[in-house]
């Protein structure tokens, strides 16, 4: 197999976990998968820095973060604030556990869309996307501790905002 | 590191099996801490449930688009454009010949004449090709080379679409032959089953978008045009 049909393989079989985590930073689906395509285009005209043999999800991710920070910088100079819109999800197969996931993921989006960036970031990849907390520390250049406290904040704020219902 | 990150590096299952051992044994004996634990639990997979939808739903194609696009184009017109503003054309047309003989050399069986032929910058079809062309009917499939649409384009010439294997392209009738107007070629990783079930080139459709007047041809007018000899 050639190296570049192997790059597009590897990030297309990322494309599921890639959206996730735009969804987990992100406001809503529509603003998740423009910046899905970002990061895509980005890594594809990338794909030079890229190590192979190294990991190419942390790579994709961090691309996606860093767009992300990009992203609501430029928008929180754009509009000072709205709410989130109400939205129509397309995430599962069968309508009603459809609606029901959706529901509850809107009510955690909401939630998440409510913490601050940096913590918002470290959620989503540690209890969403499953990294530990010293390849988070490597993705996103912070020391551990760092990581840790911001997840003690975030997760505790989710907890205040959505533990109840 | 905190007594609350420690709680929580436990609880994420990062700290060492001593310190785990002695959290787990704090937790224990503390309601309180238990009580904390197993909210925080619930939390967590409340949250990886919220978003696993995500991960098993169907990618927008847009964005599967965005990672392999469709195709690798080589649109004559577009390049005919560009080099006759620079007003090299032998370059042109050796590049055309070249790009055209990378493209089809694969596609036509061995010992076969070359699909196309090159003359003052231009590009014809040759061959196998220029017979497909001339008699194929998209309604009746036979040989290699499928015929997609008939139609006419601004000028009031017929032109046809084509796939033959991997690559797929457009030629116009012009002074009685068949002029290609573009051709487009999957890149490397679709040229499989992939591309039998993706309908036609998305390149392709625009070419055709933008060339096309009318309506394609039905059964019918294309029968009746091939009789009438492509004029």
């Amino acid at each position: 197999m050639d190296q570049s049909s192997s790059f597009e393989d590897q990030l297309a079989g990322l494309l599921p976990r890639l959206r996730r985590f735009a969804h987990a930073l992100s406001r809503n689906s529509a603003d998740a998968d423009d910046l899905t395509q970002a990061t895509i285009e980005r890594a594809l005209r990338s794909r030079g820095q890229w190590q192979p043999g190294t990991r190419l999800d942390s790579w994709s991710y961090r691309i996606m973060r860093n767009l992300w920070i990009d992203m609501t910088r430029s928008q929180a100079r754009r509009t000072a604030r709205e709410a989130p819109e109400e939205e129509g999800l397309n995430v599962g197969e069968d309508r009603r556990d459809a609606m029901d996931a959706a529901v509850d993921l809107h009510r955690i989006m909401d939630a998440m869309a409510r913490l601050p960036d940096e913590q918002r970031e470290v959620v989503a990849l540690i209890l969403v996307e499953g990294f530990g907390y010293r390849e988070v520390s490597e993705m996103l250049g912070l020391p551990i501790g760092t990581v840790s406290s911001r997840l003690v904040r975030g997760r505790s704020a989710l907890l205040a905002m959505v533990g109840e219902q | 590191m905190t007594d609350d990150e420690k709680f929580f590096a436990w609880l994420d299952g990062e700290l060492g099996s001593a310190e785990a051992a002695e959290m787990e044994a704090k937790v224990a004996a503390d309601p309180e801490l238990a009580g904390l634990a197993e909210q925080h639990r619930k939390l967590g997979s409340r949250i990886r449930g919220a978003f696993d939808p995500i991960v098993s739903a169907h990618v927008p194609e847009r964005l599967q688009n965005a990672v392999r696009p469709p195709a690798e184009v080589i649109d004559f017109a577009a390049r005919k454009r560009t080099l006759r503003f620079a007003s090299i054309p032998q370059w042109a047309a050796l590049a055309a010949t070249l790009a055209v003989g990378v493209l089809l050399g694969t596609l036509v069986p061995h010992g076969g004449g070359s699909p196309v032929e090159v003359e003052g910058g231009k590009i014809y079809a040759a061959a196998a090709l220029n017979q497909a062309l001339d008699t194929e009917l998209a309604s009746a499939p036979a040989g290699k080379v499928r015929i997609g649409l008939t139609f006419r384009d601004q000028a009031g010439e017929i032109c046809r679409s084509f796939t033959q294997s991997a690559s797929s392209g457009l030629a116009c009738r012009r002074q009685g032959r068949w002029e290609l107007e573009g051709l487009f070629a999957a890149p490397e990783a679709q040229r499989s089953d992939y591309r039998m079930a993706a309908g036609m080139d998305p390149n392709l459709a625009a070419l055709v978008d933008s060339t096309m007047t009318g309506e394609p041809f039905d059964a019918a007018t294309e029968k009746q045009a091939k009789s009438r000899g492509w004029k």
